[in-house]
């Protein structure tokens, strides 16, 4: 058993919907070790943002369980064990770009001089010290998501869970961004799971893909992505990282 | 200072206009037309204008006591009103008994409530200050309740990704996210007090802009400048009531979209 891993366990997920019953997860199961970057990846309707929302405890399985680092989901939540990034930057527009991030600070009624130091911190790790005192409406799309990226790790987390937090950028932007997850990443020691429809985004990041199909969303392929670390620009033009996505895109031509 | 300039020549244009066929009609109905109490219809601006000098102080010390009870009441519908928004926000069952009453009370008419208020408490000011209460909470209530109510569904599942309890959502997300729903209300409230205020006054008060509104509508067209100069300093109140509510609206929430300025080097 691993301390800061994740273990789920034959996880289905119904919904009712407006005349029949949805099976939006069917039987998932896997596990995730501590400090490992995995991928949840499929096109819509793959249920993978439903498995994450689950492993948040923001949605309760119909069936299985979910343990992280050996707690249920609930009490993983109360304690605090995971950040959460979602697709929206979700940013309270009313507060300052400093004071996003240590709002779940100040819900933990950590002491204001504390709350400071560690907004600083955050903000140079994500390298946007310059805008502490912005609203983040006057920052760009990127800059609002790695703003949400040092709110998500402002608990210091051992768990990461982003719902495919860059999906609304463009390439250029989220190619950079994808880079300096790693770097936070591997700064933080944190386990990332990590949400996404781009098969490239996901090799590029993950030691791990796990490829779900839709209709019902189920596991259908784990991919190992055996490029070496530390991750680099050049890396995507390698034969091996394209071999990495063939093999990837067969995988669900094959479900 | 040109931009300023470019916006403020057309609206002072329109201004002008205005008060030329204003100018012109009374004109016409006085000396052509030769209509009856022509002046009492459509009077001379610049009458009115000098009436409204001669007696400037009159007019500012009722209408001073207008304006603080109006914005008394203000304040007290504000409170109720928010206060109401925040317990229908709490649960619709909450929502479903207090709501009925809410609109129930916007039926019963001001001119007949206003006897009945005045009858209980014997007090002018309060008086004015209660029935300015009592038309201004609804807007209020049902702005700000619509204003929570937007909150958009990621906001909150940040919050319960947080453990927030509700408190921390009430004051950390809810209520700022009602704030510009409540200022809204509190625009449409503002002028709507002033004019609640003079209502009562014209139902028998000693002091107040609609007392000598009412007085001198009663003195017949010998002064009819004075009448309309009660009616142009009620407006004035109005609007000097609408614009310290936009002006609070900047203070508080300068993060609104209209307030935005851009201000990020991306």
């Amino acid at each position: 058993m691993n301390p800061a891993g994740i273990e789920v366990k034959n996880v289905s997920m119904s919904y009712q919907s407006e005349s029949s019953e949805v099976l939006a997860v069917k039987e998932v199961s896997l596990s995730i070790g501590k400090g490992e970057f995995v991928s949840l990846l499929g096109p819509s309707g793959c249920g993978k943002t439903t498995l994450l929302r689950m492993m948040a405890d923001l949605l309760t399985p119909t069936n299985g369980s979910i343990e992280i680092a050996g707690q249920s989901t609930r009490q993983a939540r109360l304690s605090q064990k995971y950040g959460i990034v979602f697709q929206n930057p979700t940013l309270y527009d009313w507060r300052k770009v400093k004071d996003n991030i240590t709002l779940p600070l100040e819900l933990k009624k950590v002491p204001k001089a504390e709350r400071e130091r560690k907004a600083l911190e955050l903000l140079e790790l994500v390298g946007l010290e310059k805008f502490k005192d912005k609203y983040p409406w006057q920052l760009s799309g990127g800059m609002q998501q790695r703003i949400a990226i040092a709110r998500a790790l402002a608990m210091e987390p051992e768990i990461l869970l982003m719902d495919e937090p860059f999906s609304a950028l463009d390439e250029f932007s989220r190619e950079r961004l994808n880079e300096e997850l790693l770097a936070i990443w591997k700064k933080t020691n944190s386990t990332v799971v990590f949400v996404t429809h781009s098969i490239s985004e996901s090799v590029f990041l993950s030691d791990r893909v796990f490829v779900l199909s839709p209709h019902p969303g189920r596991l259908s392929a784990v991919v190992d992505i055996t490029l070496p670390r530390p991750r680099t620009k050049e890396m995507r033009n390698s034969p091996e990282f394209y071999k990495l996505i063939t093999q990837i895109r067969d995988s669900f031509e094959g479900s | 200072m040109k931009r300023i300039k470019d916006r403020l020549l057309p609206s002072l244009a329109w201004l002008f206009s205005l008060l030329v066929i204003w100018q012109l009609v009374s004109w016409y109905l006085l000396e052509v037309k030769e209509t009856t109490l022509a002046q009492s219809k459509v009077p001379y601006i610049h009458e009115v204008v000098h009436t409204l000098f001669t007696y400037g102080l009159t007019l500012l010390q009722e209408g001073w006591s207008t304006f603080i009870n109006a914005g008394a009441g203000l304040l007290l519908g504000t409170a109720v009103g928010a206060i109401l928004a925040i317990l229908m926000s709490l649960s619709t069952w909450a929502e479903k008994t207090v709501f009925p009453y809410v609109i129930l009370s916007q039926m019963i008419p001001v001119l007949g409530l206003a006897p009945i208020i005045y009858g209980i408490v014997h007090d002018e000011n309060w008086s004015r200050v209660i029935i300015a209460a009592y038309i201004t909470f609804f807007p209020v209530s049902l702005n700000m309740l619509k204003g929570i109510r937007s909150v958009s569904p990621g906001s909150l599942e940040l919050m319960h990704s947080y453990a927030a309890n509700r408190w921390s959502i009430y004051w950390k997300l809810l209520l700022p996210n009602g704030l510009p729903g409540l200022f809204n209300g509190l625009k449409i409230a503002a002028p709507l007090a002033v004019t609640a205020a003079i209502l009562v006054e014209m139902m028998g008060a000693r002091h107040g802009i609609g007392v000598i509104m009412l007085r001198n509508l009663y003195y017949g067209p010998s002064n009819t400048y004075m009448f309309w100069s009660t009616v142009v300093a009620s407006a004035l109140l109005g609007i000097a009531n609408y614009l310290l509510v936009q002006l609070i609206e900047r203070i508080v929430t300068p993060w609104q979209p209209a307030f935005r300025t851009k201000g990020g080097d991306n």
